[in-house]
């Protein structure tokens, strides 16, 4: 990092965060960036989506991240035929208390790895979408709450793969990023394939965090100072998509909030108590891409255009 | 010949040579209507040549057929309106160059050109014709001018049309209290620039200064405006409203003439008598004739006019533009009697008299003791028996007025009036035509009144004994069951115009009527008001402002001093939109143009970080002083702590700040050694 920047006195909680990366780091080769995003997004509360093709190591990364901060986790697998039942859960008759009594399904969770999430119908998607945004799960007349904290990790193959159902904008606006994993680089690969066992290499991992320690995280996340002048970048960064041709509609308040969340949280991860437009630049294509559509029909957005249009047009003073 | 090669950013788009040909279209249009078909049809063909190369560019003439165009341009214009003098052919050799230019668009500066030369057509083209939706029309043409010019001048958002157009607004209506400042005081010259006599007469014939069959019922078809009339007070009843025009004493038969020598003679007619006066004032629309029309009977001179012995209002020069002026008329009078070459023209009678008219007439003589019953026994023939009044008379043949007072029996004022005075002469009582306009439509919008051609109007007047000249008015004789109503929507040709107007009592109709009303009241206010602001409206403006002393110089620095203090105000509105000063972000700007100097500017969407760590990156040598700035600045700016203690330290190091390019710094080390 930058040497001349004198720190804030965010060492301890810094040095936290740092202990989960140099672990994730170990079973992940090569994707620091990637990583640190992925830790922001749950630093900041945030359910995160990670699209990819097959085999890039979606899952693992999910695993890990579940493992690393010392959580219980359940894991879904999507497909066509997937029921809702299937991830709330359903109520069956029990003869000795003669009634029906419910059995949680795997939302009920503190990690939901939500694989390929674009297999399932949308009729099983909304099932867990709303879990995600309400926090709880209404089943046969009663509410039930989920646990504390609550992520949904979910990982979808790319749109223009055969037999996905894409999700509609209003429920991904509901992750607050998407990330991509892409191939490892040449070396990291060889290593990888010269490497032991990522599943085994998971199962071994030892939580970095406890559970109090990562709720201090986030408390410290919402605690971080955003400035006037911030708060003014990221409303110009708004209106620009909403004044755009480019895109179908602009991005939606939820989406504000959410940028200066995840930017709060990757402040903290780089030991400031205050956010920089840097932080700003740094989680905004993982925030936004995957809440704007292109305006005209059929179109899809590039992601580099996307991001060089935001940011190449609104100016920082 | 090498040819030079333009820049792509000085090429014109095609969308932008598309909108300069529409929009030299839409100021052309107006034009149109004023200058011969041969002009238009040059410039037609130069439009269609454009707009098809759009498609096609080979359509576009190379050099020499364009030479050609010019010159057929030139010969086009020239041909046309004989020679080059004159507010038409100056016109029409300017458009045809103007049109011509758009054959060879080459640069965006070109297309500059012809959008700032559409201006200059469109302050021409008011030589023309100053209507206030003239002014509109080309007020929407010059913004959308603006707009192109303001796209070719580039640097616009998207969507850029649009941001255009908001631009070119903007400046319109940031021009309009300057174009008033300039309108209200701008030191004018007492005649017209362009009264130069070479206009073309814009007059409508409206009623002329003879009689005959035919006349007056074109003009009651005639939809044009005559005149506005503006009371001071409550306005005469309708059946008061003759307004007086041309005398007529002379006739064949068939035709009714002032008669040579006879009109404009002599001294002013004088009232004996004159009571229950008016004041009001007319706005004439052009007639190019001398006459001014005054209700009976006229008793004050406006300026440049004069009353004729027979009681007409005469101006000294023929009325070639709107003119207003005031008068007053007596309506209840007693005129002075004439002198006797006059009395002999007022009782001359045409040859084709029959004898049954002698007869008809003897039969009153002998009936009546006095003029004035003769005068009442002749109305009473006309309300008796079966005249009619029709805006169709049929065909009179040789002895007109024989034919219609014993066979047709229908006609309108013209037949009544022309036949009426003939009966009087006979019967040895003096008596005179009168051309004019009867009553007029209240403009209630406005208020005043509106008298149109429509209202022509002609009637009888006959001296007599010891009360002068009577108006008499056989038309208004004939009975109103006897008045036919078809052929003509509008018929105040005749009588009193309330009796005769067809009550439009459907709201389609009385709303069109309204709207009408509304139309004209508007095109009557900006007569008063902008076309009629002269030397004496501005000085009266400057009284009543207490500014009465300034003339000339004084106006203008009063023009100026106007326009400064509101250029001041707009550039201080615009510079109070900006955000709120804030000294830090001040600071870092100045850094940031310090290192701009040196080659090092900041990205427009770069943050300080990542700004630094390029510029370190760049001038390792300059790394501790940046450091030091960014180690205060950076949390000064966005943390969470009062900023302010950071400030002075900023400006104490900026203050030594003067970095060195990379190349000038090589330089000094060089001549070190």
């Amino acid at each position: 990092m930058t040497n001349f920047l004198s720190r804030h006195g965010m060492n301890s909680s810094a040095s936290l965060a740092e202990r989960v990366l140099v672990a994730a780091r170990a079973v992940i080769l090569g994707k620091d960036r990637e990583l640190r995003l992925a830790l922001a997004c749950l630093m900041a509360r945030g359910h995160l989506l990670i699209e990819d093709v097959p085999g890039v190591g979606k899952t693992t990364l999910a695993h890990l991240l579940a493992r690393l901060l010392g959580l219980e986790y359940a894991r879904i697998q999507f497909t066509s035929d997937l029921l809702p039942a299937d991830v709330i859960g359903v109520s069956v008759y029990d003869r000795a208390a003669e009634s029906f009594r419910f059995h949680p399904g795997p939302v009920f969770s503190q990690v939901v790895l939500a694989d390929e999430i674009n297999r399932a119908t949308p009729k099983a998607q909304s099932a867990l979408l709303e879990a995600m945004e309400e926090r709880q799960v209404t089943v046969e007349g009663e509410t039930r709450p989920l646990p504390e904290p609550f992520f949904v990790i979910a990982t979808q193959n790319p749109l223009f793969q055969v037999g996905t159902f894409p999700l509609p904008e209003s429920q991904l606006d509901r992750f607050l990023m998407r990330i991509r994993l892409g191939y490892p680089a040449a070396e990291q690969e060889k290593a990888l394939l010269a490497g032991e066992d990522r599943r085994s290499m998971i199962a071994r991992q030892q939580p970095a965090l406890t559970g109090e320690q990562l709720t201090a995280l986030q408390q410290q996340v919402v605690a971080v100072h955003a400035a006037p002048a911030i708060i003014e970048y990221v409303h110009a960064i708004l209106a620009l998509t909403r004044s755009s041709e480019r895109f179908l509609h602009g991005l939606s308040p939820r989406a504000g909030l959410g940028i200066l969340r995840a930017a709060k949280a990757w402040a903290l991860l780089e030991e400031r108590d205050y956010v920089i437009p840097e932080d700003i630049q740094a989680i905004l294509p993982s925030c936004v891409v995957h809440r704007l559509a292109a305006s005209e029909y059929g179109g899809r957005l590039d992601e580099d255009a996307v991001m060089s249009e935001i940011l190449d047009r609104v100016a920082l003073a | 010949m090498p040819k030079r090669t333009i820049p792509s950013n000085e090429r014109p788009e095609r969308a932008q040579i598309l909108r300069i040909t529409l929009i030299l279209i839409a100021a052309y249009l107006p034009l149109g209507g004023y200058l011969a078909v041969q002009i238009s049809a040059f410039v037609g063909l130069l439009f269609a040549i454009r707009l098809a190369s759009l498609r096609w560019p080979a359509v576009l003439p190379g050099t020499l057929p364009l030479a050609a165009l010019t010159l057929i341009g030139v010969a086009n214009a020239a041909v046309t309106y004989q020679g080059w003098s004159g507010q038409n052919a100056g016109t029409a050799l300017f458009v045809s160059m103007l049109v011509l230019k758009l054959m060879e668009l080459r640069r965006k500066s070109d297309i500059r050109l012809v959008a700032t030369l559409i201006g200059f057509l469109v302050v021409v083209e008011f030589l023309f014709d100053q209507s206030p939706w003239l002014v509109l029309y080309l007020g929407a043409v010059v913004v959308w001018g603006i707009a192109l010019l303001v796209d070719l001048n580039g640097g616009l958002e998207e969507p850029r049309r649009r941001g255009a157009v908001k631009v070119a607004v903007t400046l319109a209506l940031q021009a309009l209290p300057l174009t008033l400042i300039l309108f209200l005081l701008f030191p004018r010259l007492s005649a017209p620039l362009w009264n130069l006599g070479v206009d073309p007469s814009k007059a409508t014939t409206g009623i002329s200064d003879s009689l005959e069959p035919g006349a007056i019922s074109e003009l009651v078809l005639d939809g044009e405006l005559a005149f506005r009339a503006r009371f001071e007070g409550a306005p005469p009843a309708a059946d008061q409203l003759y307004w007086r025009g041309p005398v007529l004493w002379e006739t064949d038969g068939r035709r009714w003439s002032r008669g040579e020598g006879i009109a404009n003679s002599g001294t002013a007619g004088t009232l004996l008598e004159a009571g229950r006066s008016i004041d009001y004032e007319v706005t004439l629309e052009p007639t190019d004739q001398r006459w001014l029309f005054a209700l009976d009977m006229p008793n004050s001179v406006p300026d440049g006019a004069f009353i004729s012995s027979d009681h007409q209002l005469i101006a000294r020069q023929a009325v070639s533009a709107v003119k207003r002026y005031r008068v007053t008329s007596a309506l209840d009078y007693r005129t002075a009697a004439p002198d006797p070459a006059r009395l002999a023209a007022g009782l001359q009678v045409p040859e084709d008299v029959t004898p049954r008219m002698r007869r008809l007439v003897d039969e009153w003589r002998n009936r009546s003791e006095t003029d004035w019953a003769l005068v009442q026994s002749g109305l009473q023939f006309f309300n008796r028996e079966s005249f009619h009044y029709t805006l169709m008379p049929p065909s009179l043949g040789a002895n007109p007025t024989d034919e219609f007072l014993f066979e047709t029996r229908r006609g309108f004022c013209e037949h009544y009036a022309s036949s009426f005075a003939v009966l009087m002469r006979m019967a040895e009582i003096p008596s005179r035509i009168v051309l004019g306009y009867l009553g007029g439509e209240l403009n209630r919008v406005g208020g005043y009144h509106m008298v149109w051609q429509s209202d022509a109007h002609a009637w009888v007047e006959v001296l007599i004994d010891g009360r002068g000249w009577v108006r008499v008015d056989p038309t208004a004789a004939v009975d109103p069951s006897r008045v036919d109503n078809s052929g003509a929507s509008r018929m105040l040709g005749a009588g009193p115009s309330v009796r005769f107007t067809l009550e439009q009592a459907d709201a389609i109709a009385r709303f069109v009527r309204n709207l009408r009303l509304f139309a004209d009241s508007l095109d009557a206010a900006w007569q008063d008001w902008i076309l009629g602001f002269s030397v004496e409206n501005q000085l009266a403006l400057l009284e009543r402002l207490r500014l009465g002393e300034l003339r000339e110089y004084g106006l203008v620095a009063l023009m100026l001093a106007a326009l400064g203090l509101t250029l001041g105000v707009l550039v201080l509105a615009s510079i109070r939109e900006r955000k709120p000063f804030d000294p830090l972000q001040a600071e870092y700007a100045r850094f940031c143009g310090h290192l701009a100097k040196i080659g090092l500017a900041r990205v427009p969407n770069e943050g300080p970080m990542s700004y630094a760590r390029r510029v370190v990156a760049q001038r390792p040598d300059l790394a501790p002083t940046i450091e030091r700035f960014m180690d205060l600045y950076i949390p000064a700016r966005y943390g969470p702590d009062d900023p302010r203690d950071v400030l002075m330290a900023l400006s104490d190091l900026l203050r030594d700040f003067r970095p060195r390019s990379a190349s000038r710094m090589r330089d000094l080390l060089r001549r070190s050694r």
